[in-house]
């Protein structure tokens, strides 16, 4: 665990002795400006620079950089490969998190069967096993879940393929689902290693269809259940002529089938019961406000309810029926004619769908609020009309090429505008991972990383409405917040986070000279851009220890909690 | 707007925390005619209002049963709550209404007039958007997107006599909602117990102080201001300790978020620590899937709903007298269920105004009915009540707002359309 740090007075402050001189902190700071390019990259295509980046960066020209990071595939990733051995959650198969995942299920409602039991039996408070009985155990599931979480962020730490991994930030609150809503738990792996993992940097088609057709998304918004109304499944019209042929069958006439009979009525009736009876309009409207066109896309009531009618059909097998697998079922399509934004749609299956998503994809407005949701994360809170237009020119261009709409918008002018540079506040993820990059701790497979990205505010694939993250400032920036990313970078200092193996010799060597170590803190971590007044503060605190491991951790605890390192 | 380091408060140390205003934001220098009376003396610097907000679209109908609106019972034959005296059936309001059967630990409150419920509440710009109409709410003015301060906000930074502390504005949560979010500080805190620098108890102060220094001198905005008012809070709450009030008077909170978040809102009400608004979110009202109906998943988070409100009523017992909660939601749902037994999105909803001098033991508002022809847009609850309208009588008649037209820019409420959800 390393040592605690103790941030206890040792004597009176002693200012002004030994502040740092200003030609070095300049020699620090790098005034060239193709240093400062070089940090800007890292700051908004990486989840932060780590030490030595900006130089590796340099090294390789700033432009020649930012193009491999538009090909991640060329970019070998050891480190990352060799830590996802330890990761049980990739090896295991779509039917074995289903079968824990209904296990579970029924476990669970076992226990709570037998504690509903004997909670009328006896006072359920005067009886504390039978509430330990009724709380759920710590179970593989769950403990997969938090692996599943921590997984996000070790890629985020140790990818050198930095831009890919943001864009699958990007992407995966762009079209959330939530771990929390049933089957999601256990589908969620598959949407994140299959539908948005190979689609990230792809075309927005692909990936559009992609998240359509994936039983995360489909149960997640409903989907799944949306059928014609009217419309039922053949397997119910099979129930109903196997009891026929049982109620007219010779047996039944001599009287002995009356129990079997009753029990197929039985079944039959709670089929029914259960069965979809109409439509769901909670996927087309998200599919329309959030995923393509935007909430001020033209869209009407009418269109949301036309939507949901040509999807009627798109659904997901569950497990047991050959996987959870997107299946369309024709009995549940609506085959009558639909206009979705002016467009006739004629019967045309699930074909109507694709069209559907082909017309979205390539839809004025779909290019505009998607590039300006990028610009949101890649250039400003408040992003320049230039940069939005580029983007969506590229997209127009290349047909919805993502890589095309990224280089547009990270060549745009308003990307390298140095006013707009060192603006945006990091996101308690952003936050988190940018801190183990800067002072280069190894993460492992426990969840630790992710509850401390979850205490932060920000639980991972853990957001319930189907917006997903918020990404400016305005949401993140509080007191509480504040206080809490504080706490969070004197943990990183002290040792005392978990998930990850911390050795703050990689930032910088012990030394007896506070100002050697204040210099070797602020390049590692702050990247030379401390201002006077937080070497001042840092210097200051550090000289209160007279142990320099103290000292040290001192500088890197209030570099972490520094208002440098909140921005990017 | 959202730097703030220009024209913000300064914090002067007078007394322990008394803080002045220097300046005042330019949008609150143009104010509106019109004023609405205030009540005798200055607004009380002893009422609080806590804002619970149904994340997701609580089903209004489900919520406040209209049993005596026969296309009830038409329209969701898979969902309906049971008329009164069945099994799971509502609980008779008068004779017309009831109130969902998990709501149950609210019915003394209505019964004793101390709980209001306004019925076919909403925006009146229409929109079926969970997240443009959550803005809209809490910006407080409907149609326009680009309000970036919320109503309670403008309520705080405009409405100047009462005491300004850390505490004025709190939020229960990582985030700051938007209702709260604006030139006048508030505080967001997920758990008062451990609000503050956790580092040895001996060392706090230092270390609470040099970041304090660490932000004072080197940032602006957002950052800066969040940085100042959390080191104001930290030094508040090391003499006010509200973590140490225990519920009262049998109060037992159901162990879920929206409990715990609602508990720690009455310590903050009972630290005397100046708290005047109070926010809490509570979520899981979007149900387009099995919402249920006497049981199930509506009434599941009813229960939580219910069973939190009630308990933080009976925990500040007549404390009561100057709290008022007032729950919202950004629509209702739709009239008929939906292909999958639950419900779609929809417009009007319910809301509840419990505590203060709320004029309880009523359903308040022009009840439209649910006739298809008086449907908006042929299917859903129409809009008879506009939101703004019952905010401003509650900010009005509990905490005794005088002049609304800051709250809500380019809207005049007049007190004639107020369904009298407060007594005058």
């Amino acid at each position: 665990m390393g040592f605690t740090l103790a941030f206890w007075a040792l004597g009176p402050t002693t200012p002004g002795a030994g502040s740092p001189d200003p030609s070095m902190a300049a020699a620090i700071a790098g005034d060239s400006l193709e240093r400062a390019r070089a940090l800007h990259a890292l700051n908004r295509l990486t989840f932060g620079p780590r030490p030595g980046d900006v130089e590796r960066v340099l090294a390789t020209g700033v432009n020649r950089w930012i193009e491999q990071q538009l090909y991640p595939k060329a970019t070998p990733d050891h480190r990352l490969d060799a830590a996802l051995a330890d990761f049980e959650i990739l090896k295991l198969t779509t039917d074995d998190l289903a079968e824990m995942f209904f296990r579970d299920r029924q476990e669970r409602r076992r226990r709570q069967l037998a504690m509903r039991d004997s909670a009328q039996s006896m006072d359920a408070a005067a009886n504390p096993g039978a509430r330990r009985q009724g709380q759920a155990p710590r179970n593989r599931l769950r403990r997969l879940t938090g692996q599943f979480q921590q997984l996000a962020v070790t890629r985020a730490v140790l990818s050198q393929r930095q831009l890919y991994e943001v864009l699958v930030d990007f992407w995966t609150n762009h079209f959330n689902v939530f771990l929390g809503k049933g089957q999601v738990r256990y589908l969620a792996r598959d949407y994140i290693e299959g539908v948005i993992r190979p689609h990230a940097l792809g075309r927005f088609e692909d990936l559009l269809v992609a998240t359509a057709q994936s039983p995360a998304m489909l149960f997640y918004l409903d989907n799944a259940q949306s059928v014609a109304p009217g419309s039922e499944p053949p397997r119910l019209a099979q129930m109903e002529q196997r009891l026929r042929r049982m109620q007219t069958s010779r047996s039944n006439r001599m009287g002995t089938q009356g129990d079997r009979i009753r029990q197929a009525e039985r079944r039959l009736e709670q089929t029914r019961a259960r069965l979809p009876t109409g439509l769901n309009e909670n996927y087309a409207r998200e599919l329309l406000e959030l995923h393509t066109l935007g909430v001020d896309g033209g869209y009407t009531q009418e269109d949301v309810i036309n939507v949901a009618r040509v999807l009627t059909g798109w659904s997901a097998n569950r497990p047991g029926q050959g996987g959870a697998r997107f299946v369309f079922n024709t009995w549940a399509h609506d085959t009558g004619e639909k206009i979705v934004l002016g467009r006739k749609f004629a019967p045309g299956g699930m074909e109507e769908g694709m069209e559907l998503l082909r017309m979205l994809s390539r839809h004025p407005a779909t290019m505009r609020y998607i590039s300006g949701k990028l610009c949101v994360r890649l250039v400003s809170d408040d992003p320049p009309e230039g940069c939005v237009a580029a983007g969506a020119r590229a997209w127009e261009a290349s047909d919805g090429d993502i890589r095309e709409v990224l280089r547009a918008i990270i060549t745009s002018s308003d990307f390298w505008n140095s006013e707009l540079r060192g603006r945006k506040t990091k996101t308690p993820l952003e936050f988190v991972v940018s801190a183990v990059r800067a002072i280069d701790a190894e993460p492992d497979n426990t969840p630790g990383l992710a509850r401390l990205v979850a205490r932060l505010g920000q639980p991972l694939l853990m957001h319930q409405a189907p917006n997903g993250y918020p990404e400016t400032q305005q949401s993140w920036v509080n007191a509480g917040a504040l206080l809490n990313r504080l706490n969070t970078a004197l943990g990183f200092a002290a040792g005392r986070v978990r998930g990850a193996k911390i050795d703050l010799t990689r930032v910088v060597a012990l030394s007896d000279d506070i100002d050697e170590m204040l210099a070797g803190v602020n390049a590692a971590i702050l990247n030379g851009t401390a201002s006077a007044n937080t070497l001042r503060v840092m210097r200051q605190q550090a000289e209160q220890t007279s142990d320099r491991r103290q000292a040290r951790a001192v500088l890197i605890g209030y570099a972490i909690g520094s208002p440098e390192f909140q921005r990017q | 707007m959202t730097d703030r380091s220009i024209d913000r408060r300064v914090f002067v140390k007078a007394g322990g925390l008394a803080l002045v205003s220097l300046g005042i934001d330019p949008i609150f220098l143009t104010r509106a005619a019109y004023a609405v009376r205030r009540p005798d003396g200055p607004a009380n610097a002893k009422k609080t209002l806590i804002c619970v907000f149904q994340r997701g679209a609580v089903d209004g109908l489900n919520m406040i049963v209209p049993h005596g609106d026969p296309s009830y019972y038409q329209d969701r034959p898979g969902i309906a709550i049971g008329r009164p005296g069945k099994p799971d059936g509502a609980l008779d309001l008068d004779g017309y209404f009831g109130l969902h059967p998990s709501l149950a630990p609210l019915l003394p409150y209505y019964r004793d007039g101390s709980m209001a419920i306004v019925h076919a509440v909403g925006s009146p710009y229409p929109s079926r958007s969970h997240f443009d109409a959550q803005g809209y709410m809490e910006s407080g003015t409907p149609g326009v997107k680009s309000t970036r301060d919320g109503w309670l906000n403008r309520y705080m930074a405009h409405e100047r006599d009462h005491e300004d502390t850390p505490f004025r504005g709190v939020a229960m949560g990582a985030q700051l909602p938007h209702a709260l979010r604006g030139s006048s500080p508030a505080l967001a805190i997920d758990n008062l117990q451990t609000f503050g620098i956790r580092t040895r108890p001996n060392t706090q102060d230092r270390v609470a102080s040099a970041f304090e220094e660490l932000y004072r001198g080197s940032a602006s905005g957002l950052v800066a201001s969040s940085a100042e008012e959390g080191f104001e809070a930290i030094r508040m709450l090391q003499t006010a300790n509200p973590s140490a009030f225990e519920p009262e008077n049998g109060a037992r909170y159901p162990t879920s978020a929206f409990g715990r978040q609602m508990r720690q809102l009455a310590q903050l009400v009972k630290a005397g620590i100046g708290l005047e608004i109070g926010f809490a979110d509570v979520g899981g009202w979007d149900t387009h899937v099995n919402q249920g109906a006497g049981q199930g998943q509506l009434a599941g988070r009813l229960r939580d709903f219910g069973g939190t409100i009630a308990a933080f009523a009976q925990d500040l017992g007549p404390r009561m007298a100057d709290v008022v909660v007032l729950t919202m939601s950004e629509f209702g749902r739709t009239v008929s269920e939906n292909g999958n037994r639950g419900t779609d999105h929809g417009r009007a909803t319910a809301m509840l105004v419990l505590g203060g001098n709320a004029n309880g033991g009523k359903v308040h508002g022009r009840w439209p009915t649910l006739a298809p022809e008086k449907r908006e847009d042929g299917r859903d609850l129409a809009v008879t009540t506009d939101f703004r309208d019952l905010f401003a009588e509650v900010l009005v008649g509990h905490l005794g707002s005088a002049d609304l037209s800051a709250v809500f820019p380019g809207y005049e409420s007049d007190p004639s359309r107020w369904v009298g959800a407060m007594r005058r």
